[in-house]
């Protein structure tokens, strides 16, 4: 089978990426989507739902009931954030996008203003991904000048602020509702749903949240349309995918792929294949829920129905690619010590309970454990889901859980005794 | 009879019992995290507890937590600081230093992000967060108060997100209140006249089994 | 009579509670305690003492069950040792209650290099369940003298004289090293630090003499201690590494010990200079089938590995039953109500209401007298259990808010076992507390096994045949630092002679040559509740552990 090597660039395409240079954006195709939004923005919610948008932020939520759900309240502070706190391990599509491409990002999230009504947009970013906020804080100043905001606040039924915030830079900072904290100016707490964000989000205004790369392309739907947006994907799936590829292969690096592309076309097309001498194990999926993807499943159509189908998550899109003789128990290990680390601290069962499942992994890695401690973790996976205010201990439990679906015979060839 | 389920093993046993004694019905092996067995002073038996139909997971002490039916437990490791927060006797006795020391041993304290983790973790129900910012104001005093019945189970030091670890900085302060301040008088008073040589004991003097 | 005969006959729960006025009339008068102690005190049970055949104290009696264990054979072999692990340090602590810190302190603070292992974590241990307090004559109208006294006639005169002059002697100075560390004792009503210290009477004393704080005087002082030892530089822990053997050498002197890591599954030897014995008591034998007070790891193992190696018992066959463990519900029985409640005026009364023993008397005679009370049919039963009541109602009536302020621990327990004890007085029976005597000490903690020093529970001689109250928390602290002391100075003959299980060898032939049988193995390191059993997690050990690994994990223990 030929390769279908992707030409049709959405997000990354060359012309795109102007940085922050307002007037080489609105010289390309920059700026139409905008326009065309201005003109009917009431269309813009069920464009959305036609195109079949979804989160890429890693749940994959329809955008459209989002804005939807905002749009129906009557508050007229509405706010849109557009969440570039990127942090976690394997995914750097955020940070690229809001380097190079910033007007993009903000295009998109000017629409889904609109598209609400809202007040207030906040891009909202993480200050260690490198060059990203001060790309974002450089645009969004020449945007203030522009007559294109004005137009936006006189369709929003007022002046509407656009502003860059530095998010608090810690991986809980980036769960929605910690966003929604950290954008009052508080520590980047969690809070517990309901109510959603979309009905009561910043200052008890409904909030959309959205992320950078779902927001990114938004004005080229509103430009393209429904039909191609649907078109772009492949196996039925929608639009295209921004992939971050890292670990024993030869290209890691960003590729945006249609949506639905095989696993093993990106790492073995595009990523070039393994490392030399190295064999394919599994790949870690990135994002709040991490999970695995093994051999048996590298014809998995990178899309989030078939993904979920093979009891996986695509996530935020990050493929972390590890080679025979990792040990998926280590690797485990580190990421459950990444969600401990991370835990807020609030809920005492996520943040005790994720140290424990990192304990009882590090002594099974050390071939200190026993069965007895590979039933408690099993008993954790089964105990700890739910306990915590936001998604974050569910993770931590996710990646424990695949991997343990997946390689058990690994875990159980580690334990003392045999 | 009670059923539940102790770190994945099921267990059955009769209504009062303790989740310690449940877990050593179910084969589970009592040489960690135990010691008191019961008085709930020790602080070895740390557990995640889900009780039926509830969403929420709370800690507890499993020697003094009876069993309920359908309950899910996990025993917690004792997790210790990250570091240790070293200091010497002579850290001790000095009154005028000790906020400073408090500052300089536990430099984290001040950084309490007030999540009220180690509330919510501590099974004994102690203000821990309130103890940790009395002492990051030099309230040594009150902090010291806040800890009179923690039992080091470590809970709370899992549970602070800012590695804080409020019980061993509440048991410095215990320890800098007592060490430098305590000077009972009756003691003083004793340890002069036994140094001094004018109270002795005669250890032949008792010979008789009634006073 | 024998006490494990728990009498089904009793008065009923709502019979007893119905008879209990609060104002009954004061306990007869006990003149000669001996035929009560003789007739009802589990030291004499019917089960019967039996005789040692072999060791150093062959021919003192010892109850059955501990005769057992020390009369057995140990647990290893020079087999199962060969190729382990070795670590070197200079002093060797075994056991990590208040005797075993104190005793790493001092010899840290002296200079040597300290490794203290312990059964289970640091600081769990019976040191840490102490409630009441610790026995200090600083009162004006006391004296070293008369605290000296009271030791002695409690103990029924069979006390070391000089042994306890070293005790309460030492006292004062204990008390000081102790706030010296960072603990806190309560003051006074109404006084600063600089104020008197507050003081409670402990039964068979003549002034109030017991220092405390609140009523969890064992936890303050514990989690200081362990703070401590933890945090010194020349003091390593291992945790979760109990003392199964001691290593002699040609002389016979004591030169380390192996332990079994519960956390590697495998043996471990550790060579000293000198050891330190520190590991409690012998609660968790559940001698004559009583319940006990005790943490899980009070198993005589450091009485038996001592006694194989040569040391000289003394008082083996007396042990001290408090008399108030909770005695309903079965959960909880056993669990201890300190005598606090009794020192502040609560009352012992039977099924009928009637107070029968002064409660301040020393604790074998209560005990007994409630042993007496209970076989005689006046004892109390619910749901079969059989106790006497803790008037504690009648407590919070005379004081009112005296139970919440002062009995914290009390309330609490009463609270875990569903009674308000400000409404409903608190059953209670006997429960096996504390081993009055122990492995035979001069006043530096020195044994007759050149190297090997005791400290705490597990040594004898001070309490004699019964222990007052506070006195256990004042001769760790003391004792503690005499042993550490000594240990960190202890220069052996042959310092670099061979550390193995020559003893061993020595007493299998004595065991052979006495009859006794070779299949009961010693010590018992967990009672059967913990569900351990040495030669199955021995076989959870890996053996392609690298060396490497095995020291990171040494590390970490
Ligand atoms: C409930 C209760 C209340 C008490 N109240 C009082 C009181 O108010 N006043 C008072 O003076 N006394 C009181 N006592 C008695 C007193 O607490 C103890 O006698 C004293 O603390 C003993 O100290 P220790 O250090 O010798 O032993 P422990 O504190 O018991 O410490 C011994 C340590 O050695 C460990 N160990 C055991 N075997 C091994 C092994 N094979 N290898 C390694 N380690 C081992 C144990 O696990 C334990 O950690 C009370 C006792 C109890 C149980
Ligand atoms: C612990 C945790 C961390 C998260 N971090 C991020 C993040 O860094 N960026 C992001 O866009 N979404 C993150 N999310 C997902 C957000 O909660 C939210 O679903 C997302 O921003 C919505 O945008 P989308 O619908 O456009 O994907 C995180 C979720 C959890 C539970
Ligand atoms: S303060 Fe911390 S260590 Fe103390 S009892 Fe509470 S949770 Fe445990
Ligand atoms: S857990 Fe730590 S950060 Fe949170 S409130 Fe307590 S001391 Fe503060
Ligand atoms: S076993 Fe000691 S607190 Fe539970």
């Amino acid at each position: 089978m030929a390769p279908e090597m992707t030409t049709n660039l959405v997000l990354t395409a060359p012309e795109h990426r102007v940085g922050a240079d307002l007037d080489a954006w609105l010289s390309g195709s920059g700026g139409l989507g905008l326009r065309l939004a201005l003109e009917t923005p009431s269309g813009l919610i069920s464009l959305m739902e036609a195109a079949g948008l979804r989160g890429l932020g890693g749940a994959g939520f329809p955008t459209f009931r989002k804005w939807a759900a905002a749009a129906a309240e009557p508050d007229p502070e509405k706010v849109v954030v557009c969440n570039g706190n990127e942090d976690e391990p394997g995914t750097f599509k955020d940070v690229f996008l809001l380097r190079e491409t910033p007007h993009q990002v903000i295009e998109g999230a000017l629409i889904a203003g609109l598209a609400i009504r809202a007040r207030r947009v906040v891009l909202y970013v993480n200050p260690h991904a490198r060059g990203a906020f001060d790309a974002v804080a450089k645009a969004v100043a020449q945007w203030q000048e522009h007559p294109l905001l004005a137009a936006v606040g006189a369709a929003v039924g007022g002046p509407l602020r656009l502003e860059a915030m530095r998010s608090p830079g810690l991986y809980i900072g980036g769960e929605e509702t910690a966003v929604v904290s950290a954008v009052e100016g508080g520590f980047p707490f969690p809070r517990r749903k309901p109510p959603f964000p979309a009905a009561s989000g910043v200052g008890g205004h409904p909030t959309v949240i959205n992320n950078v790369e779902t927001l990114a392309t938004v004005s080229h739907i509103v430009r393209h349309g429904a039909a191609w947006y649907r078109g772009l994907g492949r196996n039925g799936a929608a639009g295209t995918k921004l992939f971050s590829l890292s670990g024993d292969v030869q290209r890691p690096g960003l590729y945006e792929l249609p949506m639905g592309t095989p696993l093993s076309e990106l790492i073995f097309v595009h990523g070039g294949g393994m490392l030399l001498g190295k064999e394919f194990k599994a790949v870690f999926t990135g994002g709040p829920s991490n999970t695995l993807l093994t051999r048996d499943e590298l014809d998995v159509p990178m899309d989030f129905e078939s993904v979920r189908a093979r009891g996986s998550r695509l996530g935020t899109g990050a493929m972390i690619v590890v080679s025979e003789g990792t040990s998926i128990v280590r690797k485990v290990a580190e990421y459950v010590n990444f969600f401990a680390a991370g835990s807020c601290g609030q809920c005492p069962p996520c943040k005790t309970g994720s140290y424990q499942l990192a304990h009882l992994l590090q002594r099974i890695d050390t071939g200190l454990a026993t069965r007895a401690d590979l039933d408690a973790v099993e008993h954790l996976c089964d105990l700890l889901p739910g306990s915590g205010r936001c998604g974050l201990i569910d993770g931590a439990v996710t990646v424990v859980a695949s991997s343990l679906q997946r390689f058990r015979s690994e875990y159980e060839g580690q334990l003392a005794g045999g | 009879m009670v059923n539940l389920t102790i770190d994945g093993r099921p267990a059955s046993v009769p209504e009062g019992t303790t989740i310690v004694l449940a877990a050593a019905t179910a084969g589970i092996a009592l040489t960690t995290n135990v010691g008191c067995m019961g008085q709930g002073v020790c602080g070895a038996c740390r557990a995640l507890v889900r009780r039926t139909g509830e969403p929420e997971v709370r800690t507890a002490l499993a020697c003094e937590t009876p069993v309920e039916d359908g309950m899910q437990v996990s025993f917690l490791d004792r997790v210790a600081p990250r570091r240790p927060h070293a200091y010497s006797e002579t850290d001790l006795v000095d009154g005028w230093t000790a906020y400073e020391r408090v500052l300089a041993v536990f430099p984290e304290a001040v950084r309490c992000r007030h999540c009220s983790g180690c509330d919510r973790a501590c099974p004994k129900g102690l203000e821990v967060q309130k103890g940790v910012n009395l002492a990051a104001s030099g309230d040594i005093a009150g902090a010291a108060a806040v800890f009179d019945l923690c039992v080091m189970c470590n809970l709370c030091v899992a549970a602070c997100p800012e590695h804080i670890a409020p019980n061993h900085l509440g048991l410095f302060a215990r320890r800098l209140a007592a060490a430098g301040t305590q000077r009972p008088a009756d003691l003083i008073r004793r340890l002069h006249e036994i140094t001094s040589g004018a109270m002795t004991i005669d250890a032949d003097a008792c010979t008789d089994k009634q006073p | 009579m024998n006490p494990t005969e728990i009498p089904a006959a009793g008065i009923p729960w709502s019979e007893a509670i119905a008879a209990l006025d609060g104002g009954s009339a004061p306990p007869p008068a006990i003149t000669d305690a001996q035929p009560l102690l003789r007739h009802w005190h589990p030291d004499h049970s019917a089960g019967g003492p039996r005789r040692l055949a072999v060791g150093a104290s062959a021919g003192q009696d010892c109850p059955a069950a501990l005769a057992d264990l020390l009369q057995a054979d140990a647990l290893i072999d020079d087999i199962d040792i060969a190729g382990c692990a070795t670590v070197s340090t200079e002093v060797l602590v075994i056991g990590g209650g208040g005797a075993g810190c104190i005793a790493a302190l001092t010899a840290a603070e002296a200079g040597a290099k300290v490794l203290l292992t312990t059964k289970l974590g640091l600081g769990d241990s019976n040191t840490v369940m102490a409630e009441g307090g610790i026995q200090c004559a600083v009162g004006a109208e006391d004296s070293l003298q008369t605290h000296f006294e009271d030791t002695l006639r409690g103990g029924q005169m069979a006390g070391d004289r000089a042994l306890v002059a070293a005790l309460v002697g030492d006292g004062p100075a204990s008390v000081r090293w102790l706030i010296e560390r960072g603990m806190t004792f309560d003051m006074e009503e109404g006084q600063g630090p600089s104020g008197r210290l507050r003081r409670k009477r402990a039964g068979g004393t003549r002034v109030p003499r017991i220092l405390s704080f609140r009523d969890v005087t064992g936890l303050e002082m514990m989690r200081v201690l362990r703070e401590a030892a933890g945090l010194h530089p020349r003091i390593t822990v291992w945790n979760r590494s109990p003392v199964v053997e001691l290593l002699s050498d040609e002389t016979g002197g004591c030169v380390g010990a192996v332990i079994y890591s519960l956390h590697l599954h495998r043996f471990v030897l550790i060579r000293a200079r000198s050891v330190v014995m520190a590991t409690g008591g012998a609660g968790r034998l559940h001698l004559n089938g009583f319940p006990t007070s005790n943490h899980l790891g009070a198993t005589a193992d450091g009485l038996v590995l001592a006694y194989r190696m040569g040391a000289r018992l003394r008082e083996p066959d007396s042990f001290q039953y408090h008399p108030t463990g909770i005695a309903w519900p079965p959960a909880l029985r056993g669990q201890l109500i300190s005598e606090a409640a009794r020192s502040l005026g609560a009352t012992l009364v039977n099924g009928h209401g009637h107070r029968f023993v002064d409660e301040l008397s020393p604790r074998d005679v209560v005990a007994a007298a409630i042993l007496r009370e209970c076989g005689e049919g006046r004892g109390v039963l619910r749901d079969g259990c059989v106790g006497v009541l803790l008037d504690t109602p009648a407590l919070e009536r005379a004081r009112p808010g005296i139970l919440k302020t002062t009995l914290v621990t009390l309330c609490h327990l009463a609270h875990k076992a569903g009674i308000d004890p400000a409404r409903e007085p608190v059953p209670v029976y006997p429960t096996l507390h504390y081993q009055n005597g122990g492995i035979a000490i001069g006043t530096d903690g020195g044994t007759e096994v050149p190297g090997l020093y005791c400290a705490g529970e597990v040594s004898g001689g001070i309490h004699g045949r019964n222990r007052l109250m506070g006195n256990a928390l004042l001769e760790l602290v003391g004792f503690g630092r005499r042993a550490g002391a000594a240990a960190a100075a202890f220069q052996p003959v042959r310092p670099s002679g061979r550390a193995n299980l020559g003893h061993v060898q020595e007493w299998r032939r004595a065991l052979v040559a006495a009859g006794l049988p070779l299949d009961v193995k010693a010590p018992v390191l967990f009672p059967p509740i913990a569900g351990f059993d040495l030669a199955a997690d021995r076989a959870l050990g890996r053996s392609d552990l690298s060396a490497r690994s095995l020291e990171a994990a040494l590390q970490v223990l």
